[in-house]
């Protein structure tokens, strides 16, 4: 008669472990990239308004990763084949295009697509490629993803704070997509260190399954609350009061380090914007500087606002619009299109509902004028 | 429990299984588990109060012991080390501070000389309650009933912020901020059900004679602190005496086990609770069909939590040679719901069948044969269900969803009775068929009743109801 | 002994529980865990054990861990009488 065969414990134990470390080589060796492109959203829930972010994920149903692949596999814009009678607008920026504290349909791209525009005899559709961090390299690299969905016009917002040098590598999403920046920072011969320390590298250790664990629970993670957002269409938290936007401001006039009288235009990253024009190819690209808050508060003859000194405002505007004359660029300043408080809500940047109406409809008049291909 | 503490706990346990053995066993396992006491007891914000908690649950276990212990159990001499130990336990962590130790996972102790006086009166009760041969019976229920009430007052949420609002009076702290979640006593549901059990098998005569170490190790079993299983004192103190050996067998089922429930627990329970129904997204959700999924992932993550926990639990025991009872056995595959109940959390409705439906029934039954089968089926039903739900809370969504179970388990009663004879004869594919639509509708049955379970209110768990059906 | 005592529990279970006065129960057919006797009739069961044959089962006595089968049940009863 057979006898049930004998298991013996540590055996069971070396196995298991035996079969974890080779599991671990393997992810080492053949890295897991393009697993983030798998993904729920687009078909069994709808693909999402604006990029994942969310720093409270309990409450937002979204949270931040920095899987590339897997953020855009969870955007509506990865939703199927761009239809023939479609004229497809992106939106770059930063948190003021994502949209913090508005609801999808209250950001600009929701106002933009709410003005049902028709271009070129074809529907607009507007998309929020925004990302809640200032950085003009985090512009190029989303910019750079975001041209394989075959844009008709480019819009890109921005500000002062996504223009010093400090800023450009060391935002997260830059930061952790080392790689595709250092290839961007060849491609575009961009005037920064490939081995910048702030760009994480890759090691063996975190290329193993243990070293991904973070990783991979964040895949997994933005897979579970794509439930939630198909459920509830809400993608952040919305707190009940928030602190409100700063009028009084301190007699700083500091900006990233460097002080008055001037600033040069080598202490701004220009390449990265003319990157981005490059990388955008023949789609045609309308640069916009932001509308921010004008304080008449306390130090407001020294300042502007929270972020920004006049001088160094100033001087930027002045040489933003030297630099899009000299190099052709189509570009829209609207820095006090929207001055008073009224018109933000947390931030100096962050428009309410109403002023994003507003900004969407001055910017209507600029994108009716973009050439047909 | 974070898989760091369980991770300790199953070093502990596996060094227990291996080290303790012969004379130092039950020492062992006593001083772990007084220590894990403590370990386990998240922080309060009433000052001292989580070390005074961990505290009165050691001594309600002394007293308790006292109370049912018969007098040839009561020998100074069998007894002392395990008192000793308790003391020590007490009194060492209580003096940390003055030692200059600032011990990590324990609350921050009271003054040493408040805790040497509560000592004292535990240990001049329970010489009293040795004393009182005579008046045993009325202590045993004087002791039923302050268990009962301390209970009703850790469960019934205006209770407890009136006691936090007292406690916090008494501390010098402002009684302003006081709220029901002030007091969470760690593993006192499954510890009062414990000492009740023994107090209520005393009372019947049925209570084996055990030592204070073997009472204390029951009532506080380490593995068993936090999420029960309940077991009896019976059953475990012959796995004490008898320890399951720690052979390749063992190593292999504990293994298991703590594997399985550790998948169970931070795998699939916490991942799905990310999108469990709750008080807030019930109120967001827009369909009827995501409403269903969210409804799905509570009913399910619920399960995988608690039978999670339970597989760790009796893992855990395993490496130390006790075999905990069952508390799950695939509730959501029954194909009823007298049977759904037969097989979830099991420990917890065995107590209750023992200590309230069998009596009831029996006296209702036995007393006066003209009252109908059907009335002392729903009377027992009624009671039992109510009670299970109230032990997870006195409110009225657990009062609602004790009745929703009640009144399943008594139509479905009455619809067995009446189908029995005539299905009877039914069989192979049919039989099969019909049991598999009997899953299908227990499981919604039960899903649906966590409706009641999940959510704090019974407005809000009435409109999720309306957004099931469409009509929200 | 033991099958007069399985007998008379077989056919009281049959008749009076299930209904079905025809059916035979084997004597180590689950009768708990299986669901065939519920919590209310296993009151009734332990009535007619305590009438019948003098042997009390006590409330905390009715469940599977302590019989689960007729033998185990008349077992309990035999260890008693």
């Amino acid at each position: 008669m057979d006898r049930p065969p004998v298991i013996r414990p540590l055996a069971v134990l070396w196995k298991g472990l035996l079969l974890f470390l080779i599991l671990n080589l393997l992810t080492a060796a053949f890295p897991l990239d393009g697993l983030g492109r798998v993904s729920l959203y687009n078909r069994v829930f709808p693909g999402r308004e604006r990029l994942p972010f969310g720093e409270n994920p309990a409450q937002s149903y979204n949270l931040s990763l920095f899987d590339l692949d897997a953020m855009f596999a969870s955007h509506v814009i990865a939703g199927g084949e761009k239809p023939a009678e479609e004229y497809r607008i992106i939106l770059i920026g930063d948190s003021s295009v994502w949209g913090t504290l508005l609801r999808p349909e209250e950001t600009l791209a929701g106002r933009l697509n709410a003005a049902h525009l028709t271009l070129c005899g074809r529907e607009a559709r507007v998309y929020n490629l925004g990302y809640p961090s200032l950085s003009l390299t985090k512009d190029l690299l989303l910019l750079d993803y975001a041209m394989r969905y075959d844009p008709d016009l480019v819009l890109w917002l921005t500000t002062l704070e996504a223009f010093p040098l400090d800023v450009q590598l060391t935002a997260p999403i830059v930061a952790h997509n080392a790689p595709r920046a250092q290839a961007l920072i060849a491609r575009y011969r961009l005037p920064f260190d490939p081995a910048d320390p702030a760009l994480a590298r890759s090691t063996f250790w975190n290329r193993t399954l243990v070293g991904q664990r973070r990783a991979l629970a964040d895949l997994l993670r933005l897979q579970m609350y794509g439930v939630l957002w198909a459920a509830t269409g809400i993608d952040q938290a919305y707190p009940p009061d928030y602190p409100a936007l700063q009028v009084d401001l301190e007699a700083d006039l500091s900006f990233h380090g460097l002080q008055p009288p001037a600033l040069r235009e080598t202490d701004l990253a220009f390449e990265v914007l003319d990157a981005g024009f490059r990388a955008a190819g023949e789609t045609p690209v309308l640069l916009v500087n932001e509308p921010m808050f004008l304080s008449r508060g306390e130090n407001s003859d020294l300042r502007y606002n929270f972020f920004y000194p006049r001088w160094a405002y100033d001087d930027y505007r002045r040489l933003l619009g030297e630099r899009a004359e000299r190099s052709g660029w189509n570009y829209l300043d609207l820095w006090n299109l929207l001055p008073d408080s009224v018109h933000y809500t947390n931030s100096a940047i962050h428009l309410t509902p109403q002023a994003e109406a507003v900004l969407a409809e001055r910017l209507v008049e600029a994108i009716l004028q973009s050439p047909c291909p | 429990m974070t898989l760091t503490s369980i991770l300790i706990l199953a070093g502990l346990a596996a060094g227990l299984g291996i080290l303790a053995r012969g004379r130092w066993r039950l020492p062992l396992l006593l001083s772990v588990s007084a220590l894990t006491v403590y370990a386990l007891q998240p922080a309060l914000p009433i000052r001292f109060l989580d070390f005074w908690l961990p505290t009165v649950t050691l001594g309600l276990v002394v007293l308790g012991w006292a109370l049912t212990a018969p007098p040839e159990q009561r020998a100074w001499r069998a007894n002392w080390p395990a008192a000793a130990i308790l003391a020590g336990v007490v009194l060492l962590l209580g003096s940390s501070r003055l030692l200059g130790l600032d011990l990590p996972a324990v609350g921050r102790p009271p003054r040493p000389d408040s805790l040497l006086l509560f000592a004292a009166a535990v240990a001049g009760l329970a010489f009293f309650f040795s004393r009182s041969v005579r008046r045993s019976r009325l202590w045993l229920a004087l002791g039923v009933i302050f268990l009962l009430t301390l209970f009703v007052f850790l469960k019934y949420p205006p209770l407890t912020a009136a006691l936090s609002a007292w406690l916090r009076l008494w501390n010098g702290q402002s009684p302003a901020l006081a709220s029901a979640l002030d007091i969470r006593w760690l593993g006192f549901s499954y510890l009062a059900f414990r000492l009740l059990h023994t107090f209520r098998d005393r009372q019947s005569g049925r209570l084996p004679p055990v030592s204070l170490a073997e009472y204390a190790v029951y009532a506080v079993f380490f593995p068993a602190l936090t999420a029960g299983p309940i077991d009896r004192l019976e059953r475990f103190v012959a796995d004490l005496h008898r320890p399951r050996p720690l052979d390749s067998q063992g190593w292999l089922e504990a293994g298991k086990r703590l594997t399985l429930g550790l998948f169970k627990k931070f795998v699939l329970a916490d991942t799905l609770a990310l999108i469990a129904l709750g008080p807030v997204n019930a109120l967001q959700v827009h369909s009827p069909g995501w409403t269903w999924v969210l409804l799905y992932a509570y009913s399910l993550q619920l399960y995988f939590d608690f039978a999670g926990y339970t597989d760790m639990a009796i893992g855990l025991g395993r490496l130390m040679g006790i075999q905990l009872p069952e508390n799950f056995n695939a509730p959501y595959l029954k194909p009823n719901l007298t049977q759904f109940w037969n097989n979830w959390h099991m420990t917890l409705t065995q107590w209750i069948r023992a200590y309230v439906f069998n009596p009831l029934t029996r006296a209702l039954r036995a007393s006066n044969r003209s009252i109908p089968a059907a009335i002392i089926i729903l009377a027992g039903q009624l009671s039992t269900m109510l009670l299970i739900g109230l032990w997870h809370g006195i409110t009225w969504n657990f009062a609602l969803w004790g009745l929703w179970h009640a009144l399943g388990l008594f139509v479905h009663n009455r619809w067995s009775e009446w189908t029995r004879p005539r299905l009877a004869a039914l069989s192979g594919v049919r039989r099969r068929l019909l049991d598999l639509g009997g899953v299908v509708l227990t499981f919604h049955y039960v899903t649906l009743g966590w409706v009641w379970f999940a959510l704090p209110d019974p407005l809000t768990s009435w409109q999720v109801f309306l957004k099931l059906m469409g009509a929200g | 002994m033991s099958d007069e005592v399985i007998t008379k529990l077989a056919e009281y279970i049959a008749a009076e529980i299930l209904k079905q006065p025809g059916r035979v129960l084997d004597p180590d057919e689950s009768l708990l865990t299986s669901g065939l006797i519920d919590s209310f009739h296993l009151v009734d069961l332990a009535l007619f054990v305590e009438d019948n044959f003098g042997v009390h089962l006590d409330d905390a006595e009715l469940n599977a861990s302590v019989f689960d089968s007729l033998n185990q049940l008349a077992d309990l009863i035999r260890s008693r009488q």
